[in-house]
């Protein structure tokens, strides 16, 4: 039988080329004051894509809300807007991260505990928490030095390292990358818990160059292998005591947070020559010889770029960070304030520029309806979505904007929408409120013309939730 | 034609007829002329071989058995001719294959030989089964390492890239449909039946992908007003996303809309039953999600890949029932799948192919069952297969130092025949090199 042709407009592969190029579509409208009226389109050479409101300070406060917290609350946009720019960035950056009330089953046996329970406390956390750009940065580390709660076997492992990166992810690179190296989960995901210098793992010390720190091509095998027999000796921490599994088994229990520990009759006694450099080391020894290489601060400061900035910087932009970086010695709120306060950061060029990751989309429309209880729901629709917390596809972590559009990544961002609209009970906000706060008043014909058409608010918010202006940040 | 040495247990063909000959030429080498390369130089000069005694090895002499007379009359031959069709269960299922009490021990009877004393259980017998190996754990460029790797996750990786090396993040199937199918016109040319996320196999951002786990609950939940809705909203949307949300709801609505069609057409022409009862893993739904390939098969959707899943395999204790259980119920769902195609008359079409992340070890453990291990055979069912055991037989007394069983074939030239033999798509440009020819397929077939 042959297959029914369907005609259809474009292509997948030409949809994602045309992303690089200045896109396809029709000019937008833009929303003044509070009625939903309709301008001339073509006002500009940007009339294929959104128009910009960056040049209106409330809209770019909405702009730095929007990318460095899980969403928000009418309030915090109020407090927001009072504040201004510059020290909206300020307070964003200078919060100390509030810590998550303790996890209740985290002294399990070997950490059996599903791990929707702590995907959902997160969740609890990031929906009700007063630094969300804590949250957000927590979010960025755990998609960078990634862990699988699959691999690392022990879930209260997998729930130390959130909390070590909530406490490490505004401090500089240095410490970080020692905490990364001793933390339990990352000893076991990347092997080096089963290091030792008679026979050193290789996984870690590669992954901490290529994928955490230097990138590809800027060192050689031997520096693999050299760097492998440094790190070697360190191994997860003793169990406080001993519990009982399902068959009997011993399993380790823990009363509280440890970090991996050092045992010298594991580790490599000798020199190693590490980057150019012959001598003892030790992990402390290798972070610093990392950390000498000019390529850390490019890759860092790139990854930051595409997932603060847009999809695609030029080079000039960020090596003007990792220079910004470099000279801060590694510490990472000076690398956000510049990207903060870069000019790129506000241009038309980024308006919309990137796709919500499924965590920062619905945690943010939990937020946008004020319903904090919808962590149940969010846990389950992250796999649908192509993002289940712990849970990276692999060491890469996730994959950026583009991939997070697919056939069926919508439709279950829009079932979504409905489930969330179901569980929130009796009157919502008001939709103006969130079109103008929350999706700045730019909307495309479509979402207009759908929002007039709209027969109650609930009709409303569900159209703009669901929105592509809503997907986008 | 791959050649092997006149070893014991191992065939002397490979692919065509199964019988094993016993002709043995006098001196002869320890190792091929051409062929793989894989046997090791056992010591002594080489020697070469001469006129008859070379075509004797070769197979090419009449009346040897195995020669290509021989060959022609398997195929005429009506006794042999049962063996040339499709699998079904009963048909190689061994009557004397019971289980000693004690051990948990099968017979392979495959080939004919006596049975071997194991300690674990192997697969049932299966027509068109393939010995392959693990791929080779993490291999660097300019080094090779030969440690397989038991993570099932980082295996998985492996099998899925088909890139030992763990530099691909995209699947190989997910590479064939972005380069090779068009996927203007048909928004189901990829399908994952029965999953809830997409496979790594298929995965690859420039692939059109369909994840479809129930027929039935596809969809925007508040049904056809909120999709016409929907694609209202997504068309002709701004920015450089633009026009990714407009194929996006393009391809999810159209799959939408097929689904209905193919529902309404489709009578399925087998019993597809997910009421076994497994010893463990209530969660599969493995004749589900084949009924919904065949609906998608038959109803002329255009699907060109499709994904199933079963689980349940990693039988680290009570081997025996739980492999058992599971070998039959993939038994039936692929009978089932197999006896629609052909009631359909797409069984020439439907290449049906298994991989699983590594195999399990020979030596059982403490449980009853048995780990982590290396080699593993992998099943190709239909009509387009060659029958035949390919690869060595797996020898269960000639183990590598780890103690696992030693693997004759690179899972990669399975892929590239299944590419180019089926699909024909281009294989060195998906899988990155060339590899040995398996040839398991009849005549290429443009699907």
């Amino acid at each position: 039988m042959a297959p029914r042709a369907i005609s259809r407009g474009i292509t997948r592969r030409q949809a994602l080329a045309a992303a690089l190029a200045t896109g396809v579509g029709v000019g937008a409208i833009r929303l003044i004051g509070g009625s939903m009226q309709q301008l001339a389109t073509s006002r500009s050479a940007t009339a294929s894509g959104w128009i910009s409101p960056l040049s209106s300070e409330s809209a770019r406060v909405m702009h730095l809300l929007r990318r460095t917290t899980l969403g928000y609350t009418p309030s915090q946009l109020e407090a927001a807007l009072a504040d201004g720019f510059n020290k909206t960035v300020d307070r964003l950056l200078e919060s100390k991260p509030a810590e998550p009330p303790a996890f209740a089953t985290a002294d399990a046996p070997g950490g059996r505990f599903a791990i929707a329970q702590l995907q959902q406390w997160w969740l609890d956390h990031m929906l009700s928490t007063a630094t969300p750009f804590a949250e957000r940065m927590t979010l960025f580390w755990h998609g960078h030095f990634t862990t699988d709660y699959r691999k690392a076997a022990n879930n209260t492992f997998v729930y130390w390292q959130n909390l070590t990166w909530r406490r490490m992810a505004m401090t500089d690179l240095r410490s970080m990358l020692l905490q990364v190296t001793t933390d339990p989960a990352m000893l076991r995901y990347l092997d080096l818990a089963t290091s030792t210098g008679q026979n050193p793992n290789e996984n870690y010390s590669r992954e901490l160059m290529e994928l955490f720190t230097m990138g590809a091509g800027n060192y050689t095998e031997d520096d693999v292998r050299e760097s492998a027999k440094a790190l070697a000796g360190w191994q997860l921490p003793p169990p406080d005591s001993v519990g009982t599994g399902n068959n009997n088994q011993r399993l380790p229990v823990y009363s509280s947070q440890k970090a991996g520990v050092f045992n010298p009759r594991r580790a490599y006694r000798g020199s190693v020559t590490y980057l150019g450099k012959t001598g003892p080391l030790d992990a402390e020894g290798v972070i610093d010889r990392i950390l000498a290489q000019p390529s850390t601060a490019t890759l860092i400061a790139g990854k930051v770029a595409r997932q603060f900035v847009h999809g695609r910087p030029s080079d000039d932009y960020v090596a003007r960070l990792g220079d910004a970086f470099r000279r801060s010695k590694y510490d990472v709120k000076a690398l956000m304030h510049a990207v903060f306060t870069s000019p790129e950061f506000t241009a038309d060029k980024s308006y919309r520029g990137l796709v919500k990751s499924p965590t920062e989309f619905m945690v943010g429309a939990a937020r946008a309806l004020g319903a904090s209880s919808l962590s149940k729901v969010i846990a389950s629709s992250g796999s649908g979505m192509g993002q289940s917390l712990f849970d990276p596809p692999d060491v890469n972590g996730w994959p950026n904007n583009e991939s997070w559009i697919s056939s069926n990544t919508v439709v279950a961002r829009v079932n979504f929408v409905t489930a969330a609209l179901g569980q929130v009970m009796g009157t919502l906000p008001p939709a103006e409120e969130a079109i103008h706060g929350q999706i700045d008043g730019v909307l495309s014909q479509q979402t207009a013309s759908l929002l007039t058409g709209a027969a109650d608010d609930r009709g409303r918010w569900f159209i703009t939730l669901a929105s592509p202006e809503f997907q986008l940040k | 034609m791959v050649h092997h040495p006149r070893l014991p247990g191992i065939p002397a063909q490979v692919g065509g007829h199964e019988e094993r000959s016993r002709h043995q030429p006098a001196q002869a080498p320890r190792f091929p002329e051409g062929g793989t390369g894989l046997w090791r130089r056992r010591g002594g000069p080489r020697r070469r071989l001469r006129g008859r005694a070379r075509r004797v090895r070769a197979g090419r002499v009449c009346g040897q058995k195995g020669g290509r007379q021989q060959r022609q009359r398997a195929r005429d031959d009506p006794a042999r001719r049962r063996q040339r069709r499709p699998a079904h269960p009963r048909a190689t299922r061994r009557p004397g294959a019971a289980r000693p009490a004690a051990q948990a021990c099968r017979t392979d009877g495959l080939a004919g030989a006596a049975p071997e004393r194991s300690v674990r259980p192997q697969p049932q017998p299966r027509r068109h089964q393939g010995s392959l190996g693990q791929g080779q754990g993490r291999h660097r460029p300019g080094r090779r390492l030969s440690n397989p790797t038991f993570s099932h996750f980082e295996s998985i990786r492996i099998w899925e890239t088909g890139d030992p090396t763990r530099r691909q993040v995209d699947g190989w199937l997910g590479r064939t449909l972005a380069t090779s199918y068009d996927s203007n016109g048909h928004p189901l040319t990829g399908c994952a039946c029965g999953a809830t996320d997409a496979p790594g196999a298929l995965r690859d951002l420039q692939a059109t992908l369909t994840v479809i786990q129930n027929q039935k609950t596809f969809g925007f939940t508040g049904g056809t007003e909120v999709e016409a809705a929907v694609g209202a909203l997504y068309k002709a949307t701004p920015g450089i996303y633009g026009a990714l949300f407009d194929t996006a709801i393009a391809t999810a609505t159209e799959t939408m809309a097929t689904l209905r069609t193919s529902a309404s057409t489709y009578h399925p022409m087998a019993d597809y039953t997910d009421q076994v009862k497994l010893v463990y893993s209530s969660k599969n739904q493995l004749a589900a999600a084949l009924q919904l390939a065949a609906e998608l098969i038959v109803t002329g959707t255009g699907v060109k890949l499709l994904h199933v899943t079963l689980g349940g395999f990693d039988t680290h204790y009570t081997e025996l029932n739980r492999h058992d259980d599971l070998m039959g119920y993939l038994d039936s769902a692929v009978s089932a799948f197999y006896k629609d195609l052909a009631a359909h008359n797409m069984a020439d079409k439907v290449l049906i192919a298994t991989w699983s992340e590594f195999g399990r070890r020979p030596k059982e453990n403490a449980s009853g069952g048995t780990d982590h291990g290396a080699a593993a055979p992998l099943l190709l069912i239909g009509d387009p297969v060659n029958g035949g055991l390919y690869g060595a037989e797996p020898s269960l007394t000639s183990l590598d130092n780890t103690g696992n069983l030693k693997y004759s074939v690179d899972f990669r030239s399975v892929y590239q025949e299944i590419l180019s033999g089926h699909l024909g798509a281009d294989a060195p440009k998906i899988l990155g090199s060339s590899f040995d020819r398996i040839p398991f397929l009849k005549a290429p077939v443009v699907v």
